[in-house]
């Protein structure tokens, strides 16, 4: 019995059903990839480690913008647990403000669910106005809200006139939607809608980018910016790690989106597209190659020479200077073998990353991905509406007749297309090697039952599913928050990751866990010479 | 919440209720829990006990979407208990409600009831809690959720000789600790719940999906038999007490203790148990005595914390007490909740250890978040912080330690393994308290030590007024009597100078916006140039040979004297040194004055101001934006108490070391004009000599901009009424920080050329021939320096130069309103102003007019329309701020 049919088999008939095209296993994708199911809804009782709308929505997209105040209208544990958990990192920019160590809610009790909760959010505004004089006021709504029908909108709109600022509402209820996916949409709309292009001031040069869906988490998106500035790119904005407003109201003047996380922030990247005209490019700054690549990509939509030559010099330098260390993180960590379980694009970003130190892949998957992001953007005219993704509003825009800029002539822009993947998406599946599973909402019984079955011996997950493994005695790597480590992302984080591998996985202690007389894993771990990894 | 923020909650200090009633559902034998709402409850609550307890947490979720809030969450929730029961297969299900769920009104119990009907061959139990997050906090929902397991369990009465043990949250280290104990009397109990296992699990290859550690339900069930029931809470919700029910319905006696924290609610609990039949063991008494002896050699240090305990009502009136115990007061002690009994417990037990150490400020804070927290961190001089991580925020802004023992700890490992109950935890956690407190001392010590008591000894200072002889009182006399602004006879004869060498201020107060250089006004805060301590002296130099009648040096800004000391120090040593007997003044905002006052002695400084607003850190709060001390920015009325408790000490110290004070109060309408007097009388008080109560100037770009004035007859009332309290100053002019001169002829500007280099004036003689003279126009208003915007100018100089020689021919009045000067509303430099061209449309056609027989033009500033008229003219347009004749030179070179 194969892996897929044995995890199946525990379940009843309906969850069989729901999960056998959630699961496959990667068999070739020359004859075309293998349709997966994904962004349904979770079954109820199984532990999803999929998060609500308000989570997608607060605790990723709009959270980390740091000068804006964002006020959790709801009960006090949404805002509680949003505070601070995702290692997102900001600096305070020149205005000095940065919310981000900061946590609002409008703590809802009863008599606000029974009265309506309106009143008080309308004074939380206020005294937050007062206190801390933001430019800019976010509202996120919690489950309750939406139900005892609070105008927070209204209330947006009169903070606006009020106040002279800008108070945008997100109706991120958690019950919308079937995961934290649905969030990142109307957090995306609501950027577009309010924030992107309302300042039309130029970037400093015509190489202008915005770096989309990178989060900061561990300081990712200042290596990033730190490589694209040291070739020669002024980065206007990036969406949102260390974020703000003001870089993103002018973030649609820049000539490419680059796209890091596609699930989260895909639509924002369409949207200026259809309105501005900036084209977008799918990058990868998790691995060597994928860096690399990207940034010869960037240079080659630019088309410019010495932008080229200029890149090489970058990438052989930067090349250089961790060469060694990666060779002997190399060295120590060759013929391992990795399981992910992350989001919607670490697991095919961090694939690349593993495959530099020589460890491969036996499963991965995301929480709350979309076809598109397993099998690629060509698949997208396939995907069905259902009832769930038809609650999340999608934002029709049209194009800026007086803002509308097309940075590439038509031919060079179909060329591109071809040669660069110019706004496509190739989704992980066809980057996996053969024999591999895919797993979509990994629950935390086939995150246990794969785990004996596959035997990795690294786990990358989040915080929630990490124990499992790790009481049992396998490494576990965070890849939602990196365990206070990190940046992982661009060159030096490579270096960064590798330490953390082989750290992890030569720990005398795992030495000390399985007793010698009860040796569990015989054959696997006694061929590997020099390996403490028991 | 503090000073009517009541809507707003700023960094909680509390979680909700979903959250206690699933970990008291860990503590559960073979238990599993599901929320019934959005599964990201579940998916936040495993995530954060996860972190904390470093352990696998299952919770699952019945994944309520927009249908379920339409049609209702049965469906979901039947599935969810389904696929539950037949993956894990538990014998106790605690179906806890969110806020989703009690909004849209769900009937728990009734779905679980059709469950049960509907598969009558299921045997696992299913227990319903009603825990919406808005009804209360994680605590409330703990003892719910117990309440609901005893309710809904079928209780056996069959008597035991068993005792219930009921506590609130505890850690599982805490739990088993307990555990021990009780089973070292020789009683058998039943704990509820107990985490112990389920939570705190060793390394196990083989993962165990369901909890089996913990409180059978078999053991639930008889509970109703027991002898009695002991909870370990003292603040727990009367109406979910499981205790007060084991009573009422089933007649087990209850009897409640403390959270057994510290040794007093140890040797209480003990008594109890013992009075129960209990026997103390000579290990217990042997604890107890180490606990003793621990208290003995931690107190010393302990008594010197003043500490800010935050948390759960249990956890903050346990810890406490632990802390008076040893001494160490507890001055903040905050519960997150609506507790209100937590107050008036905690004061009687506070007060009298607070009395005993001269702590005068004492908080108790309910329904706090770590906004209020923060505010009495910093008004009750607290040094550690004792509670959860979320502290973590407060201790690094103030710098001190926090030590986590309570739930969640998001940024340590070993959550799980806490310990604080009982003998062997008091003695553990004072030994932790002691050793933070030592080490932060040990750190800063020998440096401190020598800020205090070596560096700062004035070797020749300024006795203390009492001590002065009466020579020396004699001298400063004299001195005042030269000073003009303290002395209202002085002000028309004796001229001061006002060095800028101060640019950088460390508060931000509402009325003032700093902007440089801008020649119109005078008021404080505003210089044209920021000079160096050297510059400073040749300024001083120079002055002094053009104005015999110069008594005094001060320094005033344009920013802070003392937020500058190295260069204000340095100004002054080396004036002295030109100069021995000139009168040394200098005003603050008094927020260093603490620090640098006996330096300033030692500097000679004879006669300082302080400029105090408020007395009351209310009204304060109302006035400074922020105050930035010792690195860390203050706001609010933590900014101000902070602030005036400086400008207060500060004016002591020197007071009472004979320097001469005057204090400064800016008149701010409907803020501080009713608190002015409490102003004055603590300046008295303190022995300031003179108070000076100022009319607010309402600056554009500053907060205050907008703010009425008060009118001259409120004013002089003001200053009527306080007179009675210390004498008035009537004569202030709101200096410049670069004026100079007497106090009502500032001639900053007229000298300023002669200040700073002492440049001849080439004047040609009227009669001197000039070879082709041009004819040059120029804006000024003191006639020495070119000054005035063109727009603006009041007059045009008229002068005749052929680039090497000037001569003044006349002057031209330019006719029309004074505009104000526009850059003082723009803001920044370069932004020339904003609509003054518009503003002044008429006096620009007229001063164009003035100039037309001109060749140039020299101006300070033209805009950009009338230097294109000019230029049209053939009129050549030249903006410098120079001395008349260089620019007039210069002008008529480039023309002829």
């Amino acid at each position: 019995m194969d892996v897929k049919s044995e995890i199946l088999g525990r379940y009843n008939a309906k969850v069989f059903k729901n999960r056998k095209d959630h699961i496959l296993r990667v068999t070739g994708t020359e004859g075309g990839v293998p349709e997966i199911a994904a962004n349904t809804r979770a079954m109820p009782g199984i532990m999803t480690n999929r998060g609500c709308c308000y989570a997608g929505c607060k605790g990723v997209v709009v959270g980390p913008i740091r000068d804006a105040v964002t006020i959790t209208h709801g009960p006090i544990g949404c805002g509680f647990y949003t505070w601070g958990t995702r290692r997102n990192k900001a600096r305070a920019g020149e205005d000095g403000k940065n919310f981000i160590q900061y946590c609002f809610s409008t703590d809802m009790q009863e008599s606000d669910i029974v009265f309506g909760g309106d009143k008080k959010l309308r004074q939380a505004i206020k005294e937050a106005v007062e206190i801390f004089h933001p430019q800019t006021v976010f509202i996120c709504s919690t489950c309750p809200v939406g139900l005892i029908g609070d105008d927070i909108h209204a209330v947006a709109a009169e903070a606006e006139k009020l106040y002279g600022i800008t108070c945008t509402a997100f109706s991120c209820e958690g019950y919308k939607g079937v995961s934290q996916s649905g969030g990142h949409h109307i957090a995306n709309n609501g950027l577009m809608k309010r924030l992107i292009g309302s300042n039309d001031t130029p970037p400093e040069t015509k190489y202008s980018v915005n770096l989309l869906g990178e989060y900061n988490i561990g300081g990712d998106g200042w290596e990033v910016e730190r490589i694209l500035r040291r070739i020669g790119y002024d980065v206007v904005s990036v969406f949102t790690g260390d974020g703000s407003v003001e870089r993103i109201s002018r973030s649609h003047m820049v000539n490419l989106n680059l796209v890091q996380c596609h699930r989260s922030i895909n639509y924002v990247a369409e949207m200026m597209k259809t309105v501005y005209g900036v084209d977008w490019l799918k990058v990868n700054f998790i691995g060597l190659d994928a860096v690399c690549d990207s940034l010869r990509n960037i240079a080659e939509f630019f088309g410019d020479e010495d932008l080229k030559r200029r890149t090489e010099e970058v990438v052989a330098e930067e090349m250089a200077g961790i060469a060694e260390d990666m060779a002997f993180f190399k060295n120590k960590l060759e013929g391992r073998t990795a399981a992910l379980f992350v989001g919607g694009s670490r697991s095919h970003h961090y694939q690349a990353l593993l495959k530099n130190l020589g460890v491969s892949t036996v499963l991965a998957g995301y929480e709350f991905a979309h076809r598109d992001d397993y099998e690629g953007r060509d698949i997208i005219p396939e995907i069905k509406e259902d009832a769930d993704s038809k609650n999340i509003e999608q934002l029709e825009v049209e194009r800026d007749p007086k803002r509308y800029r097309a940075f590439l002539s038509p031919e060079r822009y179909e060329e591109l297309k071809a040669s660069i993947g110019l706004e496509n998406y190739r989704g992980m599946i066809r980057d996996m090697p053969d024999g591999s599973y895919v797993v979509d909402d990994l629950n935390h019984f086939e995150t246990e039952q794969f785990s004996k079955l596959l035997r990795p011996d690294i786990f990358f997950s989040g915080i929630k599913d990490k124990y499992v493994l790790q009481k049992g005695g396998t490494l576990s790597r965070q890849l939602h928050s990196y365990d206070y480590s990190g940046p992982y992302a661009g060159f030096k984080g490579a270096v960064v990751f590798g330490r953390d591998l082989v750290m992890g996985l030569y720990a005398p202690a795992w030495n000390m866990v399985t007793p010698p007389w009860k040796k569990e894993r015989p054959e696997k771990d006694s061929e590997k010479e020099g390996s403490s990894h028991a | 919440m503090s000073s009517g923020i009541v809507n707003l909650n700023t960094n909680p200090c509390k979680m909700c209720m979903p959250m206690g009633a699933v970990s008291a559902f860990y503590g559960i034998a073979r238990c599993m829990s599901i929320l019934h709402g959005s599964q990201g409850c579940s998916t936040y609550i495993r995530r954060h006990m996860a972190t904390h307890y470093n352990e696998p947490v299952d919770i699952a979720s019945s994944s309520l979407t927009e249908e379920g809030t339409v049609f209702g969450g049965e469906k979901n929730l039947v599935k969810g208990l389904d696929n539950l029961i037949s993956l894990y297969h538990p014998e106790v299900i605690g179906v806890s409600t969110t806020c989703l769920a009690e909004t849209i009104g769900e009937d728990v119990p009734a779905v679980i009831r059709r469950y049960r009907e509907s598969r009558p061959e299921c045997g696992v139990k299913i227990i319903s809690v009603a825990s919406a997050g808005y009804s209360g906090t994680q605590y409330e929902g703990w003892f719910r959720a117990l309440h609901a397991l005893l309710l809904q369990t079928d209780m056996d009465e069959t008597r035991h000789d068993g005792l219930n043990i009921i506590t609130g949250p505890v850690s599982p280290a805490d739990t088993r600790a307990l555990k021990n104990c009780l089973g070292s009397l020789g009683l058998s109990f039943i704990l509820l719940p107990d985490i112990s296992e389920n939570l705190d699990g060793g390394h196990n290859p083989a993962y165990d999906r369901l909890p089996s550690g913990g409180t059978s339900l078999a053991q639930i069930s008889r509970m109703a038999g027991a002898r009695a029931t002991l909870e370990l809470s003292a603040f727990l919700p009367e109406a979910y007490s499981p205790g007060r029910w084991l009573e009422e319905k089933h007649g087990v006696p209850l009897l409640r203790l403390n959270m057994p924290i510290g040794l007093r609610d140890t040797d209480a609990l003990l008594k109890a148990l013992e009075d129960l039949g209990g026997v103390i063991s000579g290990e217990v008494r042997r604890e107890r005595a180490r606990c003793l002896d621990a208290m003995i050699d931690a107190h010393k240090y302990n008594a010197l914390g003043r500490g800010a305990v935050f948390g759960e009502p249990d956890f903050v009136y346990g810890i406490a007490r632990l802390c008076c115990e040893n001494g160490l007061v507890p001055v903040v002690a905050a519960t997150g909740g609506n507790c209100p009994a937590l107050k008036a417990r905690l004061e009687e037990e506070i007060r009298p250890v607070a009395d005993n150490v001269l702590a005068e400020k004492t908080t108790v804070l309910n329904f706090a978040d770590f906004d209020d927290i923060d505010a009495a961190v910093t008004g009750n001089g607290v040094n550690i912080l004792i509670g959860n991580s979320d502290g973590r925020r407060l201790a690094r802004k103030h710098n001190i330690p926090l030590i986590r023992c309570a739930f969640p700890i998001h940024d340590h490992v070993g959550g799980q393994r806490v310990r604080i109950l009982g003998y062997s935890g008091a003695s553990g956690l004072l030994n932790t308290l002691a050793n933070a407190l030592i080490s932060g001392r040990d750190a800063v010590f020998r440096a401190d030590a020598f800020e205090r008591y070596c560096k700062n000894i004035p070797t020749n200072a300024v006795k203390p007024a009492c001590a002065q002889s009466g020579q020396a009182n004699r001298r400063m006399a004299e001195k005042t009597a030269r000073h003009p602004c303290f002395s209202s006879s002085a002000r028309h004869s004796a001229a001061r100078l006002h060095l800028p060498v101060a640019p950088a201020c460390n508060i931000s107060c509402n009325y003032c916006v700093r902007v440089f250089d801008c020649p119109n006004e005078s008021r404080p805060g505003v210089t044209t140039k920021v000079l160096s301590p050297e510059e400073a002296l040749t300024r001083f130099i120079n002055i002094k040979a053009s104005l015999p009648n110069l008594a005094v040096v001060g320094i005033a800004g344009p920013g802070d004297s003392l937020a500058n000391f190295p260069e204000t120090s340095e100004t002054l040593r080396l004036v002295r040194e030109a100069d021995p007997d000139i009168v040394f003044c200098l005003s603050t905002n008094g927020l260093l004055l603490p620090i640098y006052a006996a330096q300033l002695m030692n500097l000679g400084v004879s006669h300082v101001t302080v400029t105090i607003n408020a007395v009351d850190p209310r009204i304060g709060a109302r006035i400074y934006k922020h105050v930035n001390y010792m690195g860390v920015k203050y706001e609010g009325e933590a900014a101000a108490a902070i602030l005036m408790s400086n400008q207060l000490a500060g004016l002591k110290m020197l007071t009472e070391a004979g320097v001469v004070c005057k204090v400064n109060t800016v008149l701010i309408k409907g803020v501080n004009d009713a608190h002015v007097e409490d102003v004055a009388r603590a300046a008295r008080s303190l022995g300031a000599s003179i108070a000076n109560i100022m009319q607010m100037i309402p600056v554009k770009g500053s907060v205050f901009e907008d703010m009425p004035l008060i009118s001259n007859k409120e004013h002089l009332t003001l200053r009527k009424r306080c007179e009675a309290v210390i004498p008035q100053m009537y004569h202030c002019r709101q200096c410049r920080a670069d004026a100079v001169g007497l106090l009502d002829e500032d001639m900053s500007f007229r000298l300023r050329e002669i200040a700073s280099s002492r440049t001849q004036i080439v004047e040609s003689p009227a009669d001197r021939p000039m070879s082709a003279p041009v004819r040059v126009a120029v804006a000024s208003r003191s006639g020495v320096v070119v000054d005035q915007h063109f727009g603006y100018a009041e007059q045009f100089y008229i002068y005749e130069s052929d680039g090497l020689f000037t001569r003044l021919v006349e002057t031209r009045r330019a006719p029309g309103d004074t505009v104000g000067c526009g850059r003082c509303g723009g803001g920044g430099k370069k932004q020339a102003y904003p609509g003054g061209e518009e503003n002044s449309f008429g006096k620009i056609a007229r001063a164009l007019e003035i100039v037309a027989d001109c060749r140039a033009v020299v101006a300070m500033r033209i805009g950009d329309s009338p230097s294109r008229q000019l230029k049209r003219k053939g009129i050549a347009v030249f903006s410098t701020y120079e001395n008349i004749d260089k620019a007039v030179r210069e002008a008529a070179a480039q023309c002829v």
